[in-house]
């Protein structure tokens, strides 16, 4: 446990002197509050087109007041989500490897394994301070974003709408620990650094950019601009009743979309923030409840990328020599 | 000139030899190869879905992919070259400049006579003909595919169309490559050379157009360039920043040269902001001065 500790320390002590890694999430960081801003401006942009609108109408003598736009705050974090799920993967995934790398090239494992260090205290050690470093990290991040919401969209936040960003942000720390794990255990059991990069990056590129955009572009509605139903015109109920037709085909565009983790992120994170229409203003536990299959996969990701970290990161591992 | 074919060359060698391109190269032909599969797969499912909706009398709307050119199958392509094809170039251009400053190549290389920029040059010409050959293959693959799927060979303007498209493809992954090989010359650590292009490729391809169109990231993953919302100053950020956007100006220029009924904008100014990055990177990479070039990397 003391050594477990130690290795924790050492973690955070390396993290704490890359600068260049602040940066890159300050980066991250930027991102996200630049996207709750230019949801916010394009919200206003809706508002002050409905009130051109509405006074076009007035003008006209027309009594009829159409509905006005309604602001449900959370919907500003999309893009918010989106650059967790994409960008914040790829620097998980960095952090992950740079923390196995590091010792790897500086030639500190021989040193570190001299001492009565635990079988599982240094990958223990090592997941645990990246863990608490994306905490930290994810606290900012969603942190910021809320006050953003809050200041720039001015939209006064109720406690349950704190309460669904800080389920989100849970998911979020669970998904970002799951690919720095992953990337820990590949650096730990691949003879070569370059291989394990490359692992990592083409997992990344395939789960996080490739499956969710073959899954959108399988999606029939998503083919024309503004959407297929619209551009024909059709009901919802009547939409549904066509697209049950095809049920074999999206079983089969939801079947490739579900093997991807950042696709269960996703739907859970836009279930709970109300992001996608069918949930919002639903009550969170309908939501959790209806979302289970979203969280179960999640959670069993980031079990199994953690495990594989513990089990791989070893003294035997770690210490054999390269051809 | 003899000294930048010889570099060249060791390039070409040495590109065959990496592992990491190599392998983003076979996610980047096998993705590719597949787009005009899923293309036509979707096409033909939209299709059916409006005869159905046609059959019980919910829309008199015609076939949205009635008159399409075969070309539209393709159109995925462009998102595969943004997202693999710009990544892997970025890997090519990154892995070439650390490869020689790892083995301290380079301070051999430059013992002999051979000037910073024939060295450098020869890099990119090196890069720049694997690239080529590696999309004239994808090219080859898309022409045969949409003729497989349209059961007849695409005629001289169609292929003319894919041709012009993977130039300017190929102008787009040298200037990533460009960028990549800078990132490589310029960092002191490894991870570094490879996270700031990176980053740079995601500020291009998400936040620029983001700030500019007010499109969420993964709606710019979508091939045909984000529309800006009028109004609330995007048209005047969308102006500023659209140039600079190159990724989505690749979208456009793909898009026209395609025939892509959805795109719209000018081919001229959109070629321009797909090349000029590249000559800028390369005038930078071209002045950069032998000491430079033979800094040790600290990792």
């Amino acid at each position: 446990m003391t050594s477990t500790v130690t290795m924790m320390r050492k973690e955070f002590l390396d993290l704490r002197r890359n600068r260049f890694l602040l940066v890159v999430l300050g980066f991250v960081l930027v991102a996200v509050v630049i996207s709750v801003v230019v949801s916010a401006s394009a919200f206003r942009v809706t508002l002050d087109e409905y009130d051109a609108y509405l006074a076009a109408l007035q003008a006209s003598g027309n009594t009829t007041v159409p509905p006005q736009p309604q602001l449900y705050p959370l919907q500003m974090l999309r893009g918010s989500i989106e650059y967790v799920e994409i960008l914040g993967a790829l620097f998980a995934i960095i952090m992950g490897y740079g923390a196995i790398a590091r010792e790897k090239q500086r030639g500190t494992l021989d040193l570190i394994f001299s001492r009565p260090v635990g079988r599982y205290a240094f990958a223990a050690g090592k997941v645990a301070a990246l863990a608490v470093a994306w905490l930290v990290a994810v606290a900012v991040i969603f942190g910021s974003v809320t006050a953003a919401v809050a200041v720039v969209g001015h939209a006064p936040l109720p406690g349950v709408d704190v309460d669904r960003i800080l389920i989100s942000a849970l998911a979020a720390w669970v998904y970002l620990v799951a690919w720095s794990a992953l990337a820990v255990g590949l650096a730990s059991s691949t003879k070569r650094l370059s291989t394990a990069l490359i692992i990592a990056l083409v997992a990344w590129l395939t789960v996080v950019l490739i499956i969710p955009q073959i899954g959108d572009t399988m999606d029939p509605d998503n083919q024309v601009p503004g959407g297929l139903f619209k551009s024909l015109q059709i009901a919802k109920p009547d939409e549904q009743a066509v697209l049950a037709n095809f049920a074999g085909f999206d079983a089969a565009r939801n079947a490739l979309e579900i093997s991807s983790v950042t696709k269960h992120f996703e739907r859970f994170s836009f279930a709970v923030l109300g992001i996608k229409d069918t949930f919002n203003q639903q009550p969170v536990a309908t939501v959790v409840a209806a979302t289970s299959a979203n969280v179960i996969a999640l959670g069993a990701a980031s079990i199994a990328a953690v495990s594989f970290a513990v089990r791989t990161t070893t003294r035997t591992r770690l210490l054999r020599r390269t051809p | 000139m003899r000294a930048l074919t010889s570099v060249a060359r060791k390039e070409l060698v040495s590109l065959g030899r990496e592992r990491l391109p190599l392998v983003m190269l076979v996610v980047f032909v096998v993705m590719a190869s597949l787009s005009g599969l899923i293309g036509w797969l979707t096409n033909t499912t939209v299709s059916s879905v409006w005869l159905k909706t046609v059959q019980a009398g919910l829309t008199r709307a015609p076939d949205p992919f009635a008159n399409v050119s075969p070309l539209y199958y393709t159109r995925n392509s462009v998102i595969y070259l943004i997202l693999i094809g710009a990544l892997m170039a970025i890997v090519v251009g990154v892995t070439s400049a650390l490869r020689d400053r790892k083995a301290r190549a380079v301070d051999l290389v430059l013992s002999r006579p051979v000037s910073p920029r024939s060295y450098v040059m020869g890099k990119v010409t090196g890069i720049g003909l694997w690239l080529g050959a590696v999309l004239a293959f994808v090219a080859g693959i898309t022409w045969g595919s949409v003729s497989v799927i349209t059961q007849h060979a695409l005629g001289v303007g169609d292929s003319a169309r894919i041709g012009g498209f993977f130039l300017l493809a190929w102008v787009l992954l040298l200037e990533f490559a460009v960028l990549g090989l800078l990132a490589g010359v310029y960092s002191t650590r490894e991870t570094t050379a490879l996270l700031v292009p990176i980053s740079l490729w995601s500020v291009v391809v998400f936040v620029l157009p983001q700030i500019g169109t007010a499109a969420t990231p993964v709606s710019l993953l979508n091939p045909v360039p984000a529309v800006a919302v009028a109004g609330g100053g995007f048209d005047t950020l969308n102006n500023v920043l659209g140039p600079v956007s190159v990724t989505e100006q690749f979208k456009t220029a793909s898009g026209l040269i395609t025939a892509n009924p959805d795109a719209t904008g000018s081919l001229a100014a959109s070629l321009l902001a797909v090349g000029l990055p590249l000559v800028v990177g390369l005038v930078v990479l071209a002045s950069t001065r032998r000491e430079r070039l033979r800094e040790a990397l600290r990792d």
